[in-house]
């Protein structure tokens, strides 16, 4: 198990970016921290894939993909009481 | 009379206050900032126009007086019909709750803004439509930072998600004993290895909770290096998106036939028994025409359909079979109804809870309807739970001026199966006495049989 986590760590998954610190009242915790900088990488690669599958196929006349759509425009806007 | 919600505590960045009915929330100094750049940028307005925020105008904050210590900015929230929480929420509900967070934080990322938290009692229900309640987890997106809210999705969204996709158990009394989620370790206990296989399952939560516990063994020194390794845009928006495809694809882990979830197509009533319920039902709702009607064993939301059709303003449900408020979930948002149906058991109700047990409130503390059904209800009290008669109604038209109960006699089918296999201990268990103990509380406006079951209708009115 231990050997997939280092395998997946080595995945250039964090690139190299300051951050300021974002004074959130809410305590992140340190493992999902850790779990985005493993994860991110991955997920932002296919995040880009997807995008430009949907680009693709929407050059070739297909219903693009909701990707990059804003969802719930439509959402009914009765008020509350 | 200005009070503060003492649920309101966590965040120093505001403060919700309650005065004659009217919701404030005030706006400090640290994160004036912030709510500028979403209210400049248009953000606001648009969410608000959409319905996806709970509508909110910036008011004189002497309105307040002193309650508000100096805070620069007060707006005024209009009002959520029913206040409900995560753990009286539905599958079906709890995740719409939580695709309405992940499109919102899609969506908000595109105009450079960042959710603060993923809590979900910042999400509400109108109807069985998700609004977000606090403008003030909403604010600026900085290049680079991590999703501080990763966590706090996973223990109050996807991982009651889980429980109940994965596993078969519904997450509710949980989440009841622990306000906030279900903590990703507990899960990753839970999970047989072969559940484990998954990707996702593989990890947001046995990796995530290898991650935490190694974080806690280490101490916390690495924090400040894993955080100025910063995390791309392109990267949080893919974990979004992915978290988002998941959990849209979860469904009950079928946990077989459940009690009451055919009842409402295979139940015990003739066709003209049932349509004159409904005729009974409608005239009620009609001259009543009650702003909240309580909907008590409303099943699949057969009836509460009836009286909003009929002149109810809103309704909202009480069950404890999640295979029927999964079907009057599904059956809100298809029909477009006014409904939300929310788990309880009237025998055991949501307490006064967190924080001086005052921060979330129960069941009691929040009723404010003014129109009750207790359909084929009343029995499950007092012949299922052994509650007395006297109490049971006592209890009943407490909760709303105005209500249509139903009482259901002991050679009904439904209660003969209660007693099969136990002694009939329910001696003045009747009709006279029903409205005897109804008479006491209230005015009998009509009474009606229903067709040849034997039950009977009573529309009361103690106002």
């Amino acid at each position: 198990m231990n050997r997939i986590y280092m395998a997946l760590l080595a995945v250039p998954a964090v690139l190299l970016f300051s951050t300021q610190n974002a004074y959130a009242y809410l305590d992140p915790g340190t493992g999902s921290m850790l779990l985005q900088g493993l994860i991110g990488g991955i997920a932002g690669g296919m995040f880009a894939i997807r995008l430009y599958w949907s680009k693709l196929k929407s050059r070739f006349g297909r219903t693009p993909a909701s990707v990059s759509t804003r969802d719930g425009e439509q959402a009914p806007t009765d008020k509350a009481r | 009379m200005t009070a503060v919600e003492p649920g309101s505590f966590r965040d120093p960045s505001g403060q919700v206050f309650e005065s004659d009915g009217r919701i404030f929330r005030t706006i400090t100094a640290r994160a004036l900032a912030d709510y500028t750049f979403v209210r400049d940028s248009g953000v606001l307005k648009r969410l608000i126009d959409s319905g996806r925020l709970v509508a909110s105008e910036e008011v004189d904050p002497s309105i307040l007086g002193n309650d508000a210590r100096g805070a620069p900015i007060v707006v005024e929230h209009s009002r959520i019909p029913f206040v409900s929480y995560p753990y009286e929420w539905p599958f079906p509900a709890l995740k719409a709750a939580a695709l309405f967070h992940l499109d919102l934080q899609i969506d908000l990322l595109a105009d450079g803004v960042m959710m603060s938290d993923a809590s979900a009692y910042n999400v509400q229900f109108i109807g069985p439509r998700p609004v977000l309640i606090d403008l003030l987890s909403l604010r600026r997106y900085h290049e680079g930072e991590y999703w501080t809210g990763l966590r706090q999705f996973c223990e109050q969204f996807l991982n009651p998600l889980l429980l109940r996709a994965v596993l078969g158990v519904p997450h509710n009394q949980w989440y009841r004993g622990s306000l906030e989620g279900i903590p990703t370790a507990e899960l990753n206990r839970l999970l047989p290895f072969h559940k484990k296989l998954s990707w996702q399952v593989m990890t947001y939560v046995v990796l995530q909770a290898r991650l935490e516990a190694s974080a806690n063994d280490k101490g916390t020194a690495d924090a400040g290096a894993i955080r100025k390794k910063g995390l791309t845009k392109a990267s949080l928006l893919g974990i979004l998106t992915q978290l988002r495809g998941w959990i849209a694809k979860l469904k009950p882990a079928d946990t077989g036939k459940t009690v009451w979830g055919d009842y409402a197509r295979n139940n015990t009533y003739t066709d003209a028994a049932e349509e004159a319920k409904c005729r009974f039902i409608a005239e009620f709702a009609q001259a009543v025409r009650p702003k909240l009607l309580w909907d008590l064993g409303c099943n699949s939301g057969n009836y509460s359909a009836v009286a909003l059709g009929a002149g109810a303003g809103a309704a909202v449900g009480f069950d404890f079979d999640q295979k029927a408020l999964e079907l009057a979930f599904d059956r809100a948002v298809s029909e477009k109804l006014n409904l939300l149906p929310l788990f309880q058991d009237a025998a055991n109700p949501s307490p006064d809870q967190g924080w001086q047990q005052a921060e979330r409130r129960g069941i009691q503390g929040r009723r404010d309807a003014d129109g009750l059904l207790a359909l084929a209800f009343e029995h499950h009290l007092v012949i299922g739970r052994n509650v007395p008669l006297d109490q049971t109604i006592g209890w009943l038209t407490g909760l709303a001026p105005r209500g249509v109960i139903e009482f259901v006699p002991k050679d009904d089918p439904t209660v003969q199966r209660m007693l099969a296999l136990r002694e009939d201990i329910f001696d003045g268990y009747g009709v006279d006495a029903f409205t005897a103990a109804l008479e006491a509380r209230a005015r009998i406006v009509r009474a009606e049989s229903i067709a040849d079951s034997g039950r009977r209708l009573f529309w009361y009115d103690r106002s």
